[in-house]
């Protein structure tokens, strides 16, 4: 009897669908998105190819200002990297000891993955407003008036404000899938190690946190790209304001778009982002990889 | 037998025939007038009443807001497919890239029709190389609301006329611990409320027009002087100090609970002032920078407007309903006290005290001059909204914004 799946014909027919599926909803739009960036477009009209010119201008118009956005994400992706994944794998750690409510903890920790980020937005909103958000108030009840500020309307603390809620919002995130991998670690490592009179410091560090790198390596992976891909956050937050103070490309590419209606630009934007979420990958595979 | 089958037959897809043809003509209509807004109850009556009148036309309303719809109808003319037949816009350069690109029906062999109603000059910011391109119903004007029980704790029973005076009430009301007044410095349109009527009145209608049209250079004594008005406004902390955390509804609602002296916005917040403002609230202008300029130099116009679609199916129908549903909207908006209107007006019509001083100011008024968001296309819009941003934050001089715009704008 023949076995279908040695024919290389049927594995391709059987493999066409989602190959159809995934070069729609990925490849293409690329590709195109490659092509619209070389053209100067506002969405209605033909558009006319105008080579690298956008290139050029998003790199060195003043107005637009793409490195004060790229700076801003990077400094993103620095706090996820060194704060939020840190806290994180602290957590996943704590948890997976068998606590008490360790199935709370960890629902509690993983609910604001699972809110939208409007209300998330909403939320943190209400908590800056200079007039009646909890933190000016709690600082006013402390005594500390001087301390209170106009926290998403002053440039110097813009950034910090969208921050301080994006990287609340995907702890819990990051802390399941170390979580996880914990969990997979052999107990029997653990026991031996402890039999051989390790600490609870020493088990973490020689023993789980290499175990679980490959997870570690996935975390910074998406750590880092979704830094650079932030956008709903800050939009609902801040907009980019105020003066593009918070802005990043993700609501650069935005405003190009469907303010200003250069779709030509916007575009040039998108392929940038592309181009850097693959290169940080790369890097961030090779990184883990020479360690080893 | 086969003879009763056959007739049934018949009479049945006779049946479905004349069904189909009794089915009546579906408009699609995109407007902002969600239930949030003050035009939402006469969209609903207007589309009631037109429909009670033209039977075989029916009218489907998709209403989205503010700034989601922008994004929605650029989206759909940059496609070209699913567009609705009828849809709301703003005039001049909002309107204008649509006209430029083909999408948008002239309405220049049905305007006649409607003339005496709809007076020319209203059609103004509707017209692209003299062809009328909408139909407007209601106009707006930036108007200076005035909280006078807070004035009167100063010593004053009217909003001040000169720019000196306004100077001399803003600092009695800082030192009486009140805010002179509310923007919102998180959206920039809130913040151009405050510097075109500066600017309008520092170098006159004419002028500003030009400079919109790129003809006058930005770089001019009169925009230099306004900018610094508005900056040291800034300086002086006569706007809200939380400002630039705030929405405008956030601001109104602040105007509305008495946080502030003055709140300077369109016209179109007659209604909500005038139904919810505890308080003696009048409507006027900002004084003149330059003693040269009239007091009535005014920043706004006839914007609110409804379109047709060039792909829309039953073209004839669409128009009718268009001027139909706006002459309706310009009425109900009058007597709701919502905006002015840009259909003839019932002289009978009793109106609230906003819209009676609204309606005085357009008719004093020697020059009209569109808000520049919406005079300009949405680069241009976006790029001089940013340096009104860069001069509320004293990131740039006066003498910057104007040498900026001067070189940006081209």
């Amino acid at each position: 009897m023949k076995r279908p799946f040695s024919y290389k014909l049927n594995i391709f027919l059987f493999l066409l669908p989602a190959l159809i599926l995934f070069i729609g909803v990925l490849i293409a739009p690329i590709i195109l998105s490659g092509y619209y960036s070389l053209t100067e477009w506002n969405g209605l009209k033909t558009p006319v190819f105008i080579g690298l010119a956008n290139y050029r201008e998003l790199f060195s118009s003043k107005s637009i200002n793409i490195m004060r956005a790229l700076k801003n994400a990077m400094l993103l992706a620095v706090f996820s990297c060194f704060i939020q994944l840190p806290f994180a794998l602290w957590l996943a750690l704590k948890l997976s000891k068998h606590i008490r409510g360790e199935r709370v903890f960890l629902s509690v920790f993983f609910m604001p993955v699972l809110i939208s980020t409007v209300v998330i937005g909403q939320l943190w909103l209400k908590i800056y407003n200079p007039d009646y958000g909890v933190l000016n108030m709690v600082l006013r009840g402390l005594g500390l008036e001087s301390w209170t500020r106009i926290w998403l309307g002053n440039k110097a603390t813009a950034l910090g404000a969208c921050f301080v809620p994006i990287l609340w919002q995907y702890v819990g995130y990051h802390m399941l899938l170390m979580y996880a991998g914990i969990k997979g670690v052999p107990p029997e490592l653990n026991e031996a190690a402890m039999l051989d009179g390790c600490t609870e410091g020493q088990v973490n560090r020689y023993i789980i946190i290499p175990y679980i790198r490959p997870i570690l390596r996935v975390s910074v992976i998406f750590a880092v790209t979704g830094s650079l891909k932030s956008f709903d956050l800050i939009y609902v937050l801040t907009n980019g304001g105020p003066n593009h103070a918070t802005e990043v490309p993700s609501t650069l590419m935005i405003s190009m778009l469907f303010l200003r209606n250069r779709y030509g630009m916007g575009s040039t934007i998108a392929v940038m982002l592309i181009v850097l979420c693959f290169a940080f990958a790369l890097l961030i595979n090779m990184a883990f990889k020479e360690e080893k | 037998m086969k003879k009763i089958l056959a007739l049934a037959l018949a009479l049945t897809m006779l049946c479905a025939a004349s069904l189909a043809l009794a089915e009546p003509i579906t408009l699609q209509l995109w407007s902002i007038a969600t239930e949030s807004d003050s035009s939402h109850q006469a969209f609903v009556d207007a589309i009631a009443a037109f429909e009670a009148e033209h039977p075989d036309i029916k009218i489907e309303h998709s209403p989205t807001e503010n700034e989601a719809y922008k994004t929605k109808i650029k989206a759909a003319m940059s496609s070209g497919t699913e567009l609705p037949d009828i849809f709301f816009t703003w005039g001049m350069g909002f309107l204008g890239e649509f006209v430029d690109a083909g999408r948008v029906v002239c309405l220049d062999d049905y305007y006649p029709a409607y003339a005496d109603e709809l007076p020319e000059a209203m059609t103004v910011n509707v017209r692209y190389d003299n062809k009328m391109y909408g139909v407007p119903y209601t106009m707006s004007l930036v108007t200076l609301y005035a909280n006078m029980d807070l004035l009167a704790q100063v010593g004053y029973d009217h909003i001040p006329a000169s720019y000196e005076e306004m100077q001399a009430c803003c600092e009695a009301l800082k030192g009486a611990g009140i805010i002179p007044f509310g923007v919102s410095g998180k959206e920039l349109w809130c913040l151009s409320e405050y510097v075109e009527p500066l600017v309008i009145k520092s170098v006159g209608g004419d002028k500003l027009r030009d400079m919109y049209n790129g003809v006058a250079s930005w770089n001019d004594e009169g925009v230099i002087k306004a900018i610094a008005a508005f900056q040291e406004m800034v300086t002086k902390e006569y706007f809200d100090p939380s400002a630039a955390a705030l929405g405008n509804d956030e601001v109104k609602n602040n105007f509305i609970a008495g946080k502030y002296a003055f709140y300077q916005n369109g016209s179109w917040n007659n209604k909500d002032i005038g139904e919810q403002a505890k308080f003696a609230v009048q409507a006027g202008t900002f004084p003149v920078l330059n003693p040269d300029v009239t007091l009535y130099q005014m920043i706004g116009g006839p914007n609110n407007t409804l379109a047709v679609t060039e792909t829309c199916e039953h073209k004839e129908e669409a128009i009718e309903a268009a001027f139909y549903l706006a002459k309706y909207f310009s009425d109900a908006d009058y007597k709701s006290g919502a905006n002015l209107p840009c259909w003839a007006a019932d002289p009978k019509a009793e109106v609230g005290p906003l819209i009676v001083s609204a309606a005085d100011m357009a008719a004093k008024a020697d020059n009209m001059v569109l808000f520049g968001d919406n005079f300009l296309s949405a680069d241009a819009a976006n790029t001089y909204l940013d340096y009104i941003g860069l001069a509320y934050a004293l990131e740039v001089t006066p003498e910057e914004y104007a040498e900026g715009l001067d070189a940006d704008l081209k």
